[in-house]
């Protein structure tokens, strides 16, 4: 369980694996404020609901729009965005202003830390262990979060 | 007719000074080689000789070229740059050899290799210019034919690079694809069974789903490994077991459990990445299962390596030990270890570690040819 609950947005268009990660999200503490499969959804759902953090797949329903879709989240309604992808290769070398990226297949563990991660850096503003290896830090965020450990 | 006039003064002056004795004269006259002479220190530079040679050559008459500059050789297809150099190396009076296009009276072309010389007067100063010419049309033909042979078999090497390329891009496509499908399917079997996990609530069927579950777990892992490695042909075990680990290791130490790890690389080929990752994963439950009954919590040992030729994969446990010829194990595992092991060449073995239980993976080693 988390100290902080952190309002999560899920664009994801495999609606199982959305539901799945839905019940994950809500058992480390947090809300899920709303689950996209397309772009526009995702879009729309981000700024009606201000996430704090949005998981975001990069093949949606509309196609391999993840990535602007990141970009946008990042950019407008300022959420920390994780890409989880069964495709690294579609990620930006700038990550499209996401702090990270989970692969897929991702184990229950391995998402949590993540999350778990990514939620300690929001409230600490600095990383306070090395990253889970489930978890891929975009070197932009690694940079914002400066030194590692306390 | 000035140019008349000159023609035989120029002659006579030859004739006074290179008569019919002459012998070197007589050897240029008689020369294979086209040969010409002109005068240094004339405007235009015209001819006082030409050999017969050099008549054959060109098909003039000898009163056609005496007295005339050289000019009359050039024509349509001939290089001004060429042209430029022969007039910059008579004019600072040094030597050149190039070859140029020059044409014939009756208007057909020819590749002309000249050689030029200058024929110095007692002061130094260049007073003749010698030249001697040669066809070199064949040569030159020989050249472009062997020059556009050349460059059609690069175009043929090219065309087939490219060919090979869109061929090798689109199978690169394609594995990337199916890697991507794999990937995602494995992730929706896991959420599949997960979901189902969440909604039973008889403790038999969630033990035996968190069973299949993990199973599907190490195969996700031996997926995201596989492809994440340059050589998408060998796969190495020790990797495998410190995600495996990594990923037990916290719901293990709310146990007590604690993990220590021998590994070195020890490589298997992709084909078997699966079944070892499948005991590995199935010897690492049963510990954690049997191992430490009621909280109590201890150390696993999980040693990675080659073993002369074999790779050997040990995982120890100090819990309280089990009957190991009658003991049952998760949900099948000890069946599915044995079954995999037969699969894989391999011998599972267990034994009491007191405390604990030992149990023992020998894999034939593939060496490093793996493929």
């Amino acid at each position: 369980m988390s100290d902080r609950r952190l309002r999560v947005l899920i664009v994801e268009d495999e609606v199982l694996v959305a539901a799945e990660l839905a019940w994950l999200v809500e058992d480390l503490g947090h809300e899920v404020v709303g689950e996209a499969a397309t772009s526009a959804d995702a879009l729309r759902l981000a700024g009606d609901t201000r996430p704090d953090l949005a998981l975001v797949d990069i093949h949606l329903y509309d196609g391999p729009t993840g990535v602007e879709v990141a970009r946008r989240i990042a950019a407008e309604s300022g959420a920390t965005v994780l890409f989880m992808t069964a495709n690294q290769k579609r990620v930006p070398p700038d990550f499209a202003g996401a702090a990270g990226l989970v692969p897929k297949p991702y184990s229950i563990h391995g998402m949590q830390e993540a999350i778990a991660f990514v939620e300690q850096c929001m409230a600490e503003g600095r990383a306070m262990a090395e990253p889970p290896h489930s978890l891929k830090v975009a070197p932009a965020f690694t940079e914002r979060l400066g030194s590692r450990g306390p | 007719m000035d140019n008349q006039i000159e023609r035989e003064r120029v002659g006579r002056d030859l004739a006074e000074r290179h008569g019919e004795n002459d012998l070197f004269a007589a050897a240029l006259r008689g020369a294979c080689k086209a040969m010409l002479l002109a005068d240094a220190r004339r405007p235009g530079k015209p001819l006082v000789f030409a050999n017969d040679a050099f008549l054959q050559l060109t098909g003039y008459a000898r009163d056609e070229v005496l007295g005339r500059s050289c000019k009359f050789l050039q024509g349509p297809g001939t290089d001004e740059a060429s042209v430029d150099e022969i007039r910059r190396a008579l004019a600072e009076g040094r030597a050149l050899s190039i070859e140029i296009l020059n044409y014939r009276k009756d208007g057909t072309a020819f590749w002309n290799a000249v050689s030029l010389s200058p024929v110095a007067d007692g002061s130094g100063a260049p007073e003749y210019y010698f030249a001697v010419l040669s066809d070199v049309s064949d040569k030159r033909e020989a050249e472009l034919a062997l020059k556009e042979a050349y460059e059609g078999l690069e175009r043929a090497v090219d065309a087939r690079t490219l060919d090979l390329q869109t061929a090798l891009d689109q199978k690169t496509m394609l594995l990337h694809e199916v890697d991507h499908r794999v990937k995602n399917n494995l992730q929706l079997i896991s959420s599949l069974i997960q979901l189902q996990l969440r909604r039973s609530a008889e403790p038999v069927v969630k033990e035996a789903l968190r069973g299949v579950l993990d199973r599907v777990g190490a195969i996700s892992t031996v997926h995201r490994r596989l492809f994440q490695s340059d050589d998408v042909r060998r796969f190495d075990v020790a990797e495998f077991v410190s995600d495996l680990i990594e990923d037990l290791s916290a719901g293990a130490a709310d146990r007590g459990i604690r993990f220590e790890l021998d590994l070195e690389p020890v490589f298997v080929s992709s084909g078997k990445a699966a079944p070892v990752s499948l005991i590995v994963n199935e010897l690492l439950a049963n510990a954690m299962k049997h191992a430490y009954p009621e909280g109590k919590g201890g150390l696993i040992r999980v040693a990675v390596r080659r073993e002369g030729d074999k790779e050997r994969i040990v995982v120890q446990d100090d819990g309280v030990g089990f009957d190991i010829d009658n003991a049952k194990t998760v949900s099948g595992g000890r069946h599915i270890i044995e079954l995999l092991s037969r699969q894989l060449r391999a011998t599972t073995t267990w034994e009491n570690a007191n405390p604990g239980t030992r149990a023992v993976v020998l894999l034939p080693s593939e060496g490093e040819a793996v493929g």
